[in-house]
């Protein structure tokens, strides 16, 4: 099986590429001004989707204006409505994408909007950011063709324009993180002609755009530090009675297995299931009820490892819960505007991803949740546990009511140490293993016969 | 069994440890005999002496200046100075302060007095001695970068620090929003055209990494008379000047004097016992005058403004619009990456059609750029210029002052090219600033490369 060793293959890589990327990264900042031009240019994002090209123009204001003739000093909202249309029709006049044959690409200026920004030493300054759709004739290769563009080029004849690619699914690009250069658009000082720029994306396949969201489906629930914690806080106290209305004495190993076993293939049940039905569907919903529900459902799970709620129906309300953060998962998809054929590729490696870091994690988190029940210090573990868990919950859902703040900051922030989570989770479940080993061996060596662990196990982990 | 396992494991760690610390050992004697070696070369090396002549002249002075100089150095700091010439080193130069990472050579923070007296001894004898050109044009550069390291260490108040700049209060210093730009891509990588030219640039991981963000804000380690900047970094200040001798420095053969920094790169290639182009010669400056402690005002391109001024102010209303340029400019057109690429057809008007007084005011403003190389190599150059003075064009965009954001002149002869151009400042954000490039047509460096 080829998937867990390319995820773990493409996470390790990443790391490394990352701390490579952040050391020089970190001493540059650290160093002062940087290389650049001390003029902005230009620079255009391209996301590559199966039959278009969506293109991303950040425009410093500045510039434009002297190209185009457009003032765009009054920030307001009014003020760029009403220069909407000529700045359209200025930038559609600038943009020619066509064929490696010659026939024109169909173009559509969309959004338009002002902001601040500031590149290597230049200052900050004011850009436009206006987006566009090109699409090519019927049945044209989207991905090599003909990128005539000159806007502010034309006129601002020491301008430059950088050419990026920030999602390109068949090549594999989807993470949003990085961008690849396609090339620069520049003046040719020789004939005072701007040249089209080639635009070779290579030959792109489905098979690449499925391993990139095999890896994003892993790497999301990995950092998305709310569906493992809600995981997580439900399997704590799987491993325990109830007597009362109080988590009191084993269950037995094979007993807690059983539930473990339910409650994460219910949560992958829910989280499948509205994961497929809303990337699918593509119904428009809002992302913060969404999010608060599952801020909602992490806090019940804390509730419940402190005092049983739903004893025996653990594997019902991860189900449930699970649908919420489907939804929340199928956000990441709608993002990407893919078309429904990559849709239906990326949403099974997408899933496939998240199942089996699911399964990696709660594999990994196993020994430690069998073992620590037997422990004597299991109810202030788990009490502990719990209640840091409800704290985080509490933060993010009055942050996603829009409240922001510091608790869901820190609790946001903690799914970025990956490296320390998993080393974190590989040490305990082999120091727990190790413990039963020994404690088996104990056991075993004071009474051979007895096949189960022995009874004082069970007597010394109650509180 | 599990017994079995555990010990066989438990010796295979052990051995892969011995393996380990073995390696170890070699690896770090390996390093030893290495580090001893090379110490044995340099003392050898640094017993090559090489000849200097006090009474020497013209390029011969250069040479044994460049000697000079070179016998002050470690044979280390020799082997960063001395380097081939090669159309990637040759056209290694920027108007940016990327310290190392964008030009070869040793940097001046890292010389001591000795070695840096004999270093300006170099740049004396090899440029021009004309006031405010030459080698007084260059250490004017330099300390304008001075200028604007303390004011970037001072922060958004220039005040107080040793020199201020004599127009418009600066405020606005360096404005610190931090503000970065939007998405990592905009500031990935400074665009690196065509690589062939650009070649050391681009190929440079450093500085296409750098790019990453903060142009102000963070206070650059050159201070006056600058630490010089680390390896890759980026810093204003005297120290981030770089020296590099293309080719050995010699009386007959062909060498390349490679000296610039930030808003600075010199050009002057020697061949046959002569120089062969004293271009590309890139100029700029911020600020464009400031007073210093002592209360002396330097404003190292006035003279080089002044004499465009003079020729713009002459035109008249026809021929100003004959000269009127339809395109706008942000920065010279010929930059450092731009070798060869001049335009095929020259815009503007043409110096032939100008009155003889017109004329003498396009040739007098050439001068100022020309005269940054010995006196006379200059007269020489300054001959082929006026001989080509007819086919010459001057042209203009934007306003005719030379003092706002976009103003720019060229003149374009069959040999000579210059560009001068306004652009906001970067430090002092209130003013402007000055960038310009002196190349020629068939004579940037030397003839030695031809570019497609």
């Amino acid at each position: 099986m080829t998937g867990p060793r390319n995820w773990l293959t493409a996470a390790l890589t990443r790391l490394v590429a990352g701390i490579a990327i952040a050391v020089p990264a970190a001493l540059l900042l650290g160093a002062s001004p940087a290389a650049a031009h001390p003029m902005p240019h230009s620079v255009v994002q391209l996301d590559v989707h199966q039959t278009s090209v969506n293109a991303t123009l950040e425009l410093p204001t500045g510039e434009f204006a002297v190209a185009s003739g457009i003032d765009l000093s009054d920030s307001t909202k009014a003020g760029l409505a009403g220069k909407a249309p000529s700045v359209r029709a200025y930038l559609a006049r600038h943009i020619r994408p066509a064929t490696t044959s010659g026939t024109a690409w169909r173009v559509t200026i969309g959004a338009l909007s002002l902001g601040r920004t500031e590149q290597t030493s230049t200052g900050p300054y004011r850009e436009l950011v206006a987006e566009a759709v090109l699409t090519p004739p019927a049945d044209a290769d989207v991905r090599h063709f003909s990128f005539g563009y000159d806007v502010i080029v034309h006129q601002v004849v020491t301008h430059v324009v950088l050419v990026t690619v920030r999602q390109d699914w068949a090549a594999g690009q989807v993470d949003g993180r990085g961008t690849t250069q396609v090339g620069t658009i520049r003046i040719d000082t020789r004939t005072m002609k701007v040249p089209a720029l080639k635009v070779d994306l290579g030959a792109g396949s489905a098979w690449r755009g499925f391993l990139a969201m095999l890896d994003l489906g892993g790497d999301h629930i990995l950092t998305g530090t709310d569906h493992l914690l809600f995981l997580l806080i439900l399997l704590l106290p799987a491993p325990l009675a109830v007597r009362g209305r109080r988590w009191e004495g084993l269950v037995g190993p094979r007993a807690a297995l059983g539930r473990i076993g339910r409650i994460t293939l219910a949560f992958t049940a829910g989280h499948s299931v509205a994961l497929a039905a809303t990337a699918l569907g593509r119904p428009a919903i809002p992302a913060w009820p969404v999010e608060a529900f599952i801020a909602a459902s992490i806090l019940v799970g804390a509730v419940h490892a402190i005092r049983p709620l739903f004893p025996g129906r653990e594997a019902v309300v991860a189900g449930v819960f699970g649908l919420g953060h489907g939804m929340a998962f199928s956000f990441v998809l709608v993002e990407m505007h893919l078309s429904t054929g990559q849709l239906v590729t990326s949403l099974l490696g997408f899933n496939l991803g998240i199942e089996l870091v699911q399964l990696l994690l709660v594999g990994l988190a196993l020994p430690s949740l069998l073992v620590l029940a037997r422990l004597r210090v299991q109810p202030t573990l788990r009490l502990t546990a719990a209640a840091l868990t409800g704290t985080a919950a509490l933060g993010w859902l009055v942050d996603r009511l829009g409240r922001p703040n510091p608790v869901a900051r820190a609790a946001d922030g903690a799914g970025s140490h990956t490296t320390a989570l998993l080393t974190g989770l590989a040490v305990t479940a082999l120091a727990s293993a190790a413990w039963t080993l020994t404690t088996r061996r104990r056991t075993s060596a004071a009474d051979p016969a007895e096949p189960q662990l022995g009874q004082e196990d069970r007597m010394a982990s109650v509180p | 069994m599990s017994k079995e396992r555990t010990s066989r494991m438990r010796s295979r760690r052990a051995w892969r440890g011995i393996a380990g610390v073995a390696a170890g050992v070699l690896l770090a004697g390996g390093g030893l005999a290495v580090a001893n070696a090379s110490t044995v070369g340099e003392t050898k090396a640094a017993a090559v002496k090489r000849p200097v002549d006090k009474n020497a002249k013209g390029v011969a002075a250069v040479v044994s200046a460049a000697n000079a100089f070179l016998n002050t150095l470690d044979s280390d700091q020799q082997t960063s100075t001395v380097l081939d010439f090669s159309q990637a080193n040759a056209t290694a130069w920027s108007n940016l302060p990327c310290g190392s990472s964008c030009r070869p050579g040793i940097g001046f923070g890292t010389l001591t007095d000795d070695q840096l007296a004999a270093a300006e001894h170099v740049l004396k004898v090899a440029l021009g001695s004309g006031k405010d050109t030459g080698y007084e044009h260059v250490l004017q550069t330099l300390k304008a970068d001075d200028v604007l390291a303390a004011a970037e260490a001072s922060g958004s108040d220039s005040t107080g620090t040793s020199a201020e700049p004599t127009d418009s209060a600066s405020t606005s210093a360096s404005e610190s929003a931090s503000d970065s730009a939007s998405d990592s891509a905009s500031d990935s990588a400074e665009p690196a055209d065509s690589a062939s030219d650009t070649a050391s640039d681009s190929a440079d991981p450093s500085a296409s990494a750098s790019a990453t963000d903060l142009p102000t804000g963070t206070p650059p380690s050159g201070g006056a008379g600058g630490s010089g900047g680390g390896p890759g970094g980026f810093s204003y200040g005297s120290g981030s000047y770089y020296l590099a001798f293309l080719g050995t420095p010699s009386a007959d053969g062909t060498w390349q004097l490679h000296f610039g920094g930030h808003h600075l790169a010199v050009n002057i290639t020697y061949k046959d016992g002569k120089v062969a182009g004293a271009s590309p010669f890139f100029t700029g400056v911020e600020p464009t005058s400031w007073t210093a402690d002592d209360g002396t005002t330097y404003a190292p391109l006035a003279k080089f403004r002044d004499g465009l001024l003079k020729v713009t102010g002459s035109l008249s209303t026809g021929q100003l619009a004959e000269a009127k340029l339809s395109e706008s400019f942000g920065d010279v057109l010929l930059g450092p990456g731009q070798d060869g690429k001049f335009p095929e057809t020259k815009e503007g008007v043409k110096v032939g059609e100008l009155s003889p007084k017109q004329q003498k005011l396009v040739l007098a403003a050439i001068h100022p750029w020309v005269a940054d190389v010995d006196d006379a190599t200059a007269d020489r150059l300054m001959k082929t210029y006026a001989k080509e003075l007819s086919q010459t064009y001057v042209a203009y965009s934007g306003g005719t002052g030379l003092d706002t954001q976009g103003d720019y002149v060229r003149i374009d002869g069959p040999g000579v090219w210059i560009e001068f151009v306004c652009q906001n400042g970067v430090v002092y954000r209130d003013q402007i600033h000055y960038h310009t490039v002196y190349r020629d047509h068939t004579r940037d460096y030397g003839s030695e490369f031809s570019f497609s």
